[in-house]
């Protein structure tokens, strides 16, 4: 089972929070401190796996994924395969970027609950849901009619986000 | 203009963005907070879309880590709105913001089930998406046959079905009985025809789970998971949006290869071979490409294909090719192939033959040892600690010891830890085992923890060939420059004990030694400075002819810490000082220390202890814990004793062995832990006699009363208990002169309520049992410990069963050596209900004293039953439908153990009795459901209600239904025992004839005289 997602910037900063099994808020802030300190000290051609059983318990296992300015991380147990989950990082990554056209980080930030929306059309109570972007597009696409429907924007345009972000 | 809605989010968030720092995030985020309280306390001007708003806010806010204790019910409140965007909102923020017992949830249930079932799609994904993802027992209780109907909907999209799928998963992990396997196995297979790869993936996620509880029940299922693998692995028959970097759905070949080792075998030679092709054609077809990504995929598919072979392939056809491919990656260039090249031959170690086969590539490990990620050096460590044996130990230990200087601060307690198990488990001489340990403290002083040079010094001391050179070596490491505290200590307490073994060689004189040890006495800690008092009082005994001078020199120090501050050290300083003018006798008090007692070594019990399991075990590792099974010896272990206790190192000696038998008094009183009564506190008792008898030994009487009155007290309280314990448990012979340390009626009484501990145990041995119970099977595993350090002969073990039981013990040798374990297990398969117990007629030899025990086994009725909780829905019509006797019997019990609600809801529970509260709308009830497994009545639901009377705590009405009337009158007579005051002792191997005449006659006249009791009257009626 996957036990949580976390996306923080190479400063800290979390910007995509999802615990699968619940954490009190202080307990969530720990951890994510704790992820960060490990990660922030390894270099960058190295494997992409750390032991997570000292923050998350015995058993646990991390894969994250370094680009940019962020750090895109999966914890899970031994029930799960590493690579695959390293395989699933990339699948929400790439979907990400089909979706706002060149992730940066600013994306991220301001349509953070569009972030929720799509992790939620891939992870689903910490299992696999779908592994086709094509899919989870369509999904998305589908809701955010549904919103524009209803007279509500969903996400926001590059231009906006670059304009809050100066 | 559309962007009006939300601009006020991402102001917000713009706002916090732009914070120079933490204080001033704190002041942006308290202010919105506090607005969005304002807003949220008059609602009436708050529009759908401000409130969507806010909780979003407070969705983010969240996530910086601030606590938002408020505005839930306004995020849940939008769960009930409208529109989609609004309900969106409170659906996840919900998700993200409550736990699965929050009191709120309750609340939405009915909402939530209502766009479960209701006919718009898009309200279904939200719904089952926070179901899934909060997943308490309350959603599983009521959502889960809609959610089921989702699944197994022919008319529901995709989309739908496979979040249906995953939601069931999650609900099934919280209440197992959702799904009820019967049915499930034929819609499984269905299910797994399926053509979509989404809904195919998340049906394989929940296969896993079912299969990982219960891979019999879905035996029907193996072919198709076969079929699947060749569909994707061979005949890549899949959409193109479902392969990934050219590789067919990565994710589906590996669940589904996951699936596959939760099955012991495959049988089916078809099934097989075609499951073999298809491994076969996944390890020869991958190779490391440049495309990190495509790697990647490939690799996740060949390591799960590579665990599965482990798992299959019994004969080892393809193991050498597994292992080879394996040696392959741990070189190549790419990091996240050498990790999982290394994680995977550690994982292969627990398969049998084919240590040798990695052994070959130990060179190219050790080198992993100096990898640049530090992810890999701990694989390297992991691999090289498991793969360690006699043959390699001395060059995987001296190369972890090399390591050790430029090992990673965060890397270097547990290298030492696992470099001194190792030094200690596979030594080839014992002078190496010493000198890897001292090297160790020298070099890393700071990580070895005190187990470990507790543990060099026992090895020192129980062996005296040994002495001498651990002397030496001691005493070279003193010439060291800046030495680490740790060294001191072994040192001190080396050369204090054996020092004068080397007194012909240069530097070793004993004033010489003492020279260099005190050397260190200003710069040590105090526990260090206790040792070394000690050392000099040792130092002072083997001087001989004593040297005045040296003399004066010892007592100025004891003189020095006669005032100290710390307890420890004036007591030491106090008495050696007044011993040491003895004489003579100073040399009784401060003999020798004598041999420890064989006990685990501590080392191995942390490394053992730090094993911990999850709650979803892989399959590899269930089956290595079930390779465990057979009868094996194990010697130098002896559980009985726990780890040393630090003063057994203080270096006074005690007249007599009493010191000895302490220490086995200890060990019992910690394994036992409630039951003994000899020693309450048995730390500081060891050091009271570790310390304080000594000195007063040498007056002579007083030590001896002290003593005396010890084993007095012990005796006092122990033989009472076993004569009772006699009476109550053992049947035959009593002419035994050898009698049982433990109160036998109360270790049994215990493990009828636990699954493992002491059943017997005596001066000479002792006998464990573990057991595990599945249905109607029950595997128990029998320890046999022998305490001595002389065999136990004529080992002989009978079962007596009774009627309904089937047992099969295995072999038990005839032979324990001494300080030997033999593991002996036990298979127990249960015909039918009934209260009577098996007994193991046991009796061995020891010297020329036969002892002969019959003991109870704790097979009884409750083991065989597992607590089911059922709704209400289920429970009455079949509480309905079990109308009388002799399916249904009430008796008004009397004479029972006063106990509060509470209490008896404990005692059900541990009986395996499931409560399930709010059931019965009177609270002085309490109504319970347990599933009874045998082989007659398979599965057979038992249902229980207990009518209290709270103003008369000593009797009640019990009602018990059951689809078989002997389990029927079984139960009530079995729970009436664990109620009643007096323990009933139903020693009887065999039925009586009187009880089988009742079981088949339940209204005896005791039930018929219940009915018309007033107390019947008073409980009132169902």
């Amino acid at each position: 089972m996957i036990r949580a997602v976390i996306v923080m910037n190479t400063q800290g900063k979390p910007r995509l929070v999802k615990f699968y099994d619940f954490q009190p808020p202080e307990k969530q802030q720990e951890l994510i401190r704790s992820v960060y300190g490990v990660l922030s000290e390894r270099a960058d051609n190295v494997s992409n796996f750390v032991e997570a059983d000292a923050i998350f318990g015995p058993g646990t296992q991390l894969v994250y994924k370094h680009f940019a300015t962020l750090y895109f991380v999966f914890v899970f147990d031994s029930a799960e395969n590493e690579l695959a989950m390293l395989d699933l990082i990339q699948v929400f990554v790439e979907t990400l970027d089909r979706c706002f056209k060149n992730v940066c980080e600013l994306d991220i930030v301001f349509n953070f609950n569009k972030m929720h929306m799509l992790l939620d059309e891939i992870i689903f109570g910490g299992q696999v849901l779908e592994t086709s972007s094509e899919q989870v597009l369509k999904a998305v696409e589908e809701i955010s009619k549904l919103e524009k429907s209803s007279s509500a924007i969903s996400l926001v345009p590059k231009s906006v986000s670059a304009r809050f972000g100066r | 203009m559309a962007l009006l809605g939300m601009r006020g989010l991402s102001v917000f968030i713009s706002d916090v963005r732009n914070c120079q720092n933490k204080e001033q995030e704190r002041l942006r985020i308290d202010k919105e907070l506090g607005n969005i309280r304002t807003r949220f306390k008059n609602e009436k001007g708050l529009t759908p879309n401000e409130k969507k708003k806010y909780v979003w806010k407070m969705l983010y806010i969240y996530m910086l880590g601030y606590d938002v204790d408020f505005g839930h019910m306004e995020a849940l409140s939008l769960i009930s709105a409208p529109k989609y965007p609004e309900k969106q909102v409170g659906y996840i923020v919900t998700s993200c913001l409550l736990n699965e017992s929050h009191e709120f949830l309750r609340m939405v249930i009915n909402t939530v089930r209502n766009d479960i079932i209701g006919r718009n799609e898009t309200f279904q994904c939200l719904a089952l998406t926070m179901v899934g993802n909060i997943g308490g027992k309350e959603f599983a209780e009521s959502l889960a046959p809609d959610v089921q109907r989702l699944l197994i909907s022919s008319s529901c999209r995709p989309l739908v079905r496979k979040k249906a799928a995953l939601c069931l998963l999650r609900l099934y992990r919280k209440n197992p009985d959702v799904v009820n396997i019967d049915g499930w196995s034929d819609r499984m297979s269905q299910l797994l025809d399926e053509r979509d790869l989404g809904v195919l993936t998340s049906v394989m996620s929940l296969f896993v789970a079912l299969v990982s509880n219960n891979n019999e029940a879905y035996w029907n299922c193996l072919p198709k998971c076969a079929k699947i693998l060749e569909r994707l692995a061979r005949n890549q028959d899949i959409p193109q949006e479902y392969t990934y970097y050219g590789i067919p759905s990565p994710w589906l070949q590996v669940k589904t290869m996951k699936a596959l080792q939760y099955f012991p075998t495959v049988e089916d030679p078809n099934t097989r071979r075609a499951l073999f092709e298809v491994l076969q054609r996944i390890l020869m077809g991958t190779d490391v490409v440049k495309n990190v990504n495509k790697n990647n995929a490939s690799h996740a598919v060949l390591f799960e294909a590579l665990a599965l072979v482990m798992h299959l392939d019994a004969e080892k056809e393809m193991m050498s090719q597994c292992v080879a491919l394996l040696g392959k990656f741990i070189a190549v260039r790419e990091p996240n192939i050498r990790y999982l090249g290394l994680e995977n031959m550690t994982r292969m170690l627990l398969i049998t033959d084919v240590q040798d086969l990695i052994k070959r590539h130990q060179a190219q490990i050790v080198t992993s040892l100096k990898d640049p990620d530090i992810s890999i050096r701990r694989r390297a460590l992991d691999l090289l600690y498991g793969m360690c044996d006699v043959t390699n130990a001395k060059d995987i230990v001296e190369e972890l010891l090399q390591y050790l200087s430029t090992a990673d601060f965060v890397m270097r307690e547990e290298l030492a830890l696992k470099a001194a198990i190792l030094a200690e488990k596979f030594a080839p001489d014992l002078s190496w085992y010493v000198d890897v340990i001292l090297q160790l403290i020298d070099k890393a002083g700071d990580f070895v923890s005190d187990d470990i040079w507790y543990r060099v010094v026992q090895f020192v001391t129980n062996n005296e060939d040994l002495q001498p050179y651990a002397a030496a070596k001691a005493r070279e490491y003193l010439d060291k420059p800046a030495l680490h505290e740790t060294m001191v200590k072994v040192s001190a307490y080396i050369l204090g004990e054996y020092s004068h073994l080397l007194a012909r060689r240069p530097g070793c004189n004993p004033k010489e030694i003492f020279t260099i040890i005190n050397e260190k006495l200003p710069t040590v800690s105090k526990p260090t400075v206790a040792i070394l008092l000690s050392t000099y009082a040792k130092i002072l005994m083997h001087t001989e002819p004593s040297d005045p001078e040296l003399q004066e020199q010892i007592w100025a120090i004891f003189r020095k810490y006669e005032s100290y501050i710390d307890v420890e050290i004036q007591q030491r300083a106090v008495e050696y000082f007044v011993l040491s003018r003895k004489g003579a006798a100073l040399a009784d008090v401060l003999a020798e220390m004598p041999k420890f007692p064989e006990r685990q070594s501590a080392l191995l019990k942390k490394a053992e202890d730090a094993e911990v399991d999850t709650a979803e075990q892989s399959a590899i590792k269930l089956r290595s814990q079930q390779q465990t099974s057979n009868a094996l010896v194990v010697t130098d272990q002896q559980p009985v004793n726990g780890p040393l206790p630090i003063n057994q190192l203080g270096l006074v000696r005690i007249p007599s062995q009493k010191m000895e038998a302490s220490s086995h008094n200890q060990g019992l009183t910690k394994e036992n832990g409630a039951v003994s009564k000899v020693d309450p506190e048995p730390a500081p008792s060891a050091d009271f006699l570790g310390d304080l008898l000594g000195p007063l030994a040498i007056e002579g009487p007083p030590a001896a009363t002290v003593s005396a009155e010890q084993n007095m007290i012990s005796g006092l309280e122990a033989t009472p208990n076993a004569a009772d314990a006699l009476a109550l448990a053992t049947v035959g012979d009593q002419s035994n002169s050898v009698q049982p340390i433990v109160n036998i009626a109360e270790r049994f009484h215990a493990l009828c309520l636990k699954d493992s501990g002491v059943l017997y145990e005596d001066p000479y041995m002792q006998i464990g049992i573990k057991s595990e119970w599945r249905a109607h099977h029950g595997h128990l595993v029998l320890f046999l410990g022998n305490k001595n350090t002389s065999p136990l002969l004529s080992v002989r073990a009978v079962i007596l069963p009774p009627t309904h039981l089937k047992v099969e013990l295995s072999l038990v040798p005839e032979t324990i050596p001494p300080r030997a374990q033999v593991q002996c297990p036990l298979e127990v398969v249960n015909l039918r209900a009934s209260r009577d117990i098996a007994v193991l007629d046991f009796s061995y030899k020891f010297g020329t004293t036969v002892v002969s025990v019959k003991l109870r086994l704790p097979a009884v009725l409750n083991k065989f039953l597992q607590p089911k909780s059922v709704s209400a829905e289920e429970f009455f019509p079949q509480w309905k439908s079990l109308s009388g006797p002799p399916l249904k019997l009430q008796e008004v019990v009397r004479v029972v153990k006063p106990m509060s609600l509470p209490e008896m809801t404990n005692l059900f529970t541990s009986l395996h009795l499931g409560v399930i509260p709010g059931l019965d709308t009177n609270s002085n009830n309490l109504v319970s459901c347990t599933g009874f497994y045998s082989e007659s009545t398979r599965a057979m639901l038992c249902l229980i209600r207990v009518e209290t009377d709270p103003s008369d705590r000593t009797q009640l009405r019990i009602t018990i239904a059951s689809g078989d009337p002997t389990l029927t009158f079984e139960l009530k007579e079995f729970i009436k025992e664990h109620l009643i005051n007096i323990p009933t002792p139903t020693p009887a191997p065999a039925p009586s004839p009187a009880l089988a005449a009742a079981a088949l006659q339940p209204q005896s006249p005791i039930t018929r005289a219940g009915y018309t009791d007033p107390g019947v009257m008073l409980a009132g009626l169902l």
